[in-house]
């Protein structure tokens, strides 16, 4: 390794602003996210009337989607994109001690930039009320999907400039193993390309052309394509998660991850299995074979044992990590972890909210018992406990980390820290088991009134009023953390940075490279099993049945 | 800070168990999915081959059988045709459903019926009712399907005579 000094200040530069972004992001969506929940829960006051009566819109309910999709794709796709280029860039020279070419950073922000301001414009206006998941024959303005392109398109070039830095520093270190926090990162931009590329192809092929030229396009394709991206989508976001909760518990207590080699092997399957499972999200779509979503089924369990290795690597370091500094008894070492630090206390408060999201995902994926719960707030409950805690919560904890070593400022009202992570994992909870347990009865989500003219189940009541009152709870949280973040940047007093020298972080790591710095392979691997598990369905939809294309449609 | 190589057990016996985790799942649903013949999918044929082989797509519901029904429900901002399905001693209900204009769905909620409602395709599967459901049931559109998404809904009513030919239970509860 060469021990000269790297000088972030480029790359600082661009994180600075792309998290900046992500928590505006966060304000926005988590303000559509109050309204709604307040609006859909029954006999709880309707938010969107008053904001409809004064001449925002003719409709609460279109005001209703409208915020809806403003929430989705806000806190899915613009807080959890932005932020995580921001970290990579941030990562990047300090772990493997390569910049990131200036001029890809450059390109990178002013696209993604534009590409949100755009997509933003269209769904504020009310010209884009098609949610997230934007489901052809249902249309939007083509400002929406060109923003939605521009947005990924830049983060497509922050990728490329990760694997270049990456290729430069394996021509200096031919044997070395990757260090373990770029490996995170590296398996993310291979999970994202591999994800956005099907959701390119289909938004060009046959989105875009519906909503400029009127053309008719085929549901079921447009959805085998979305869901191949979608659930690849997931990872990209957890994968810069994971890679916060190997990187910074260890530094938090002063050990060694337990074990390096656990953690190469759970992004090895990531990248192999996290793509080839997007049927799991279409186990109630009519025309998908059934041997091929059972294939994915079970791919979907492969995917899930790598998040079972990291539970166990995270917890074994943490056991180990105090038991070395004196705790002792079977639990009594959980007293001695540094709770006081947010950072900390965020991070593993997000792994534990990660266990149950996980569990409810593997109900989720699980051939049958899927057809219970498919789009009910059962389905609500486990993604605002897997993106929006574990993925959400670990950004947020991270970054009282990032506002003293990549802002340089002093946190305000810090006596506050440890009530974000704790309202916000307390809210979620509540949250996510009221909608575990109206989505079991049948209540179901995307819908802005679900009285039904009287006709409601009793059983959906108290769940959905429970999980608004967590939702209100979290909501403190998030508002408490954006007033430190906002709050700090304005007025908190600078630290001086040192520029940083090149060290390796994980100095017990980088030993000689193995199989599992082999990226390439693993690569190729990946898209092998990628074309096994998708061929049946594109044979099916393509060749055996052909398609059925339909005229678009406004919402 | 050096790990003994002996404390690598507790590694393997955790990886054995998530490989027995995986396993048993996978065979649990192959097991319900291919033996019991549980699947989630359907059968979906274009509107087009649905002509082609002469399937009467009218909405309604037609007994061809003692107790054997044919359901046909056709989707469409934002109403169901039929709002109301009236099953008598339902045995064996086959249900074709599919949509006008967007993507729908249609959940019979408190029932296994949930499926993915699309235009272009015709959604067709085949409900076997338990023997203990009866009385009304809500069904309702659980896809986003546009501004009125939340009125497209609809009542599943069964009725079960006092003379069942199987004798079967008449708590309603089992």
């Amino acid at each position: 390794m060469e021990s000269g000094r790297v000088y972030t200040f480029r790359e600082d530069f661009y994180a600075k602003v792309t998290i900046a972004i992500a928590f505006v992001a966060l304000l926005l969506g988590g303000i559509f996210g109050v309204l709604q929940v307040a609006s859909r829960t029954p006999y709880f006051p309707n938010l969107y009337e008053p904001l409809a009566r004064i001449g925002l819109s003719n409709s609460p309910h279109e005001l209703y989607y409208r915020g809806l999709t403003a929430h989705g794709v806000l806190l899915a796709i613009v807080l959890t994109t932005f932020y995580i280029v921001g970290l990579s860039a941030y990562l990047t020279p300090r772990v493997i001690g390569v910049n990131i070419k200036p001029r890809l950073l450059s390109i990178s922000l002013i696209v993604m930039v534009t590409g949100t301001i755009l997509a933003a414009i269209a769904i504020l206006a009310g010209w884009a009320n098609v949610l997230y998941t934007f489901y052809l024959p249902l249309i939007a303005h083509p400002l929406f999907y060109l923003g939605a392109a521009l947005l990924i398109l830049g983060s497509w070039v922050l990728a490329a400039g990760v694997f270049i830095a990456y290729l430069e520093w394996r021509r200096a270190n031919p044997d070395s193993a990757i260090p373990l926090p770029f490996f995170g990162m590296l398996a993310t931009y291979i999970v994202w390309i591999m994800a956005t590329t099907p959701l390119v192809f289909i938004v060009l092929k046959n989105h875009i052309p519906a909503s400029i030229l009127g053309s008719n396009t085929d549901v079921l394709e447009s959805r085998l394509y979305f869901w191949w991206f979608g659930h690849a989508l997931v990872y990209f976001w957890l994968l810069p998660a994971i890679t916060l909760w190997y990187y910074y518990v260890p530094k938090a207590l002063g050990v060694p991850l337990f074990s390096d080699t656990m953690a190469k092997v759970s992004f090895s399957i990531f990248i192999l299995a996290s793509t080839p499972v997007g049927t799991h999200h279409q186990l109630t779509d009519p025309g998908i074979n059934p041997y091929v979503k059972y294939l994915q089924t079970v791919l979907t369990l492969v995917v899930a044992t790598p998040s079972m290795l990291t539970a166990f690597n995270i917890i074994a370091t943490l056991e180990r990590g105090v038991r070395a500094r004196g705790g002792g008894g079977l639990l009594g070492w959980l007293l001695k972890l540094p709770w006081r630090d947010p950072a900390f206390t965020g991070l593993i408060l997000a792994l534990i909210a990660f266990g149950s999201g996980g569990i409810s995902g593997i109900i989720n994926g699980s051939y049958q018992l899927n057809n219970v719960v498919h789009n009910t707030v059962w389905i609500v409950g486990h993604f605002h406990t897997t993106v929006g805690t574990a993925v959400a919560l670990s950004f947020m904890a991270y970054t009282y980390v990032l506002l003293r070593d990549l802002y340089g400022r002093k946190l305000i009202l810090e006596s506050l820290s440890l009530t974000v992570p704790t309202l916000w994992f307390i809210g979620m909870t509540l949250f996510s088991i009221g909608y575990y347990i109206a989505g079991l009865y049948g209540s179901p989500r995307r819908t802005s009134d679900v009285t039904y003219a009287g006709l409601m189940p009793n059983e959906w009541v108290v769940p959905m009023q429970i999980a608004a009152i967590g939702a209100f709870i979290f909501a403190t949280g998030g508002l408490i953390f954006l007033v430190q973040f906002f709050g700090s940047l304005a007025s908190g007093s600078r630290i001086t940075l040192a520029q940083p020298a090149v060290v390796m972080m994980n100095p017990h790591s980088p030993g000689k490279a193995t199989i599992l710095d082999r990226i390439s392979i693993l690569v190729i691997v990946a898209v092998v099993i990628v074309i096994i598990a998708y061929s049946g369905a594109l044979y099916e939809l393509y060749i055996a049945r052909g398609l059925s294309p339909v005229p678009p449609v406004t919402p | 800070m050096e790990y003994h190589r002996g404390e690598m057990v507790y590694e393997y016996i955790w990886v054995l168990i998530i490989v027995a985790v995986v396993a048993g799942f996978s065979a649990a649903m192959a097991y319900y999915g291919f033996i019991r013949n549980l699947n989630p999918s359907c059968e979906a044929y274009t509107i087009e081959e649905a002509k082609a082989r002469g399937i009467d797509l009218t909405p309604g519901v037609r007994e061809v059988g003692p107790g054997i029904y044919e359901v046909t429900v056709e989707a469409a901002q934002f109403v169901f045709i039929p709002m109301e399905i009236k099953l008598k001693d339902p045995v064996r209900v086959t249900f074709r459903v599919y949509s006008r204009d967007v993507i729908h769905g249609i959940h019979v909620v408190g029932t296994s019926i949930n499926v993915m409602v699309f235009p272009g395709y015709v959604a067709e599967f085949v409900w076997e009712p338990p023997k203990n459901a009866k009385g009304s049931y809500l069904f309702i559109c659980h896809e986003y399907c546009g501004v009125g998404h939340h009125l497209m809904r609809g009542t599943l009513l069964i009725e079960r005579s006092s003379l069942l030919l199987d004798g079967g239970d008449f708590s309603g509860v089992r």
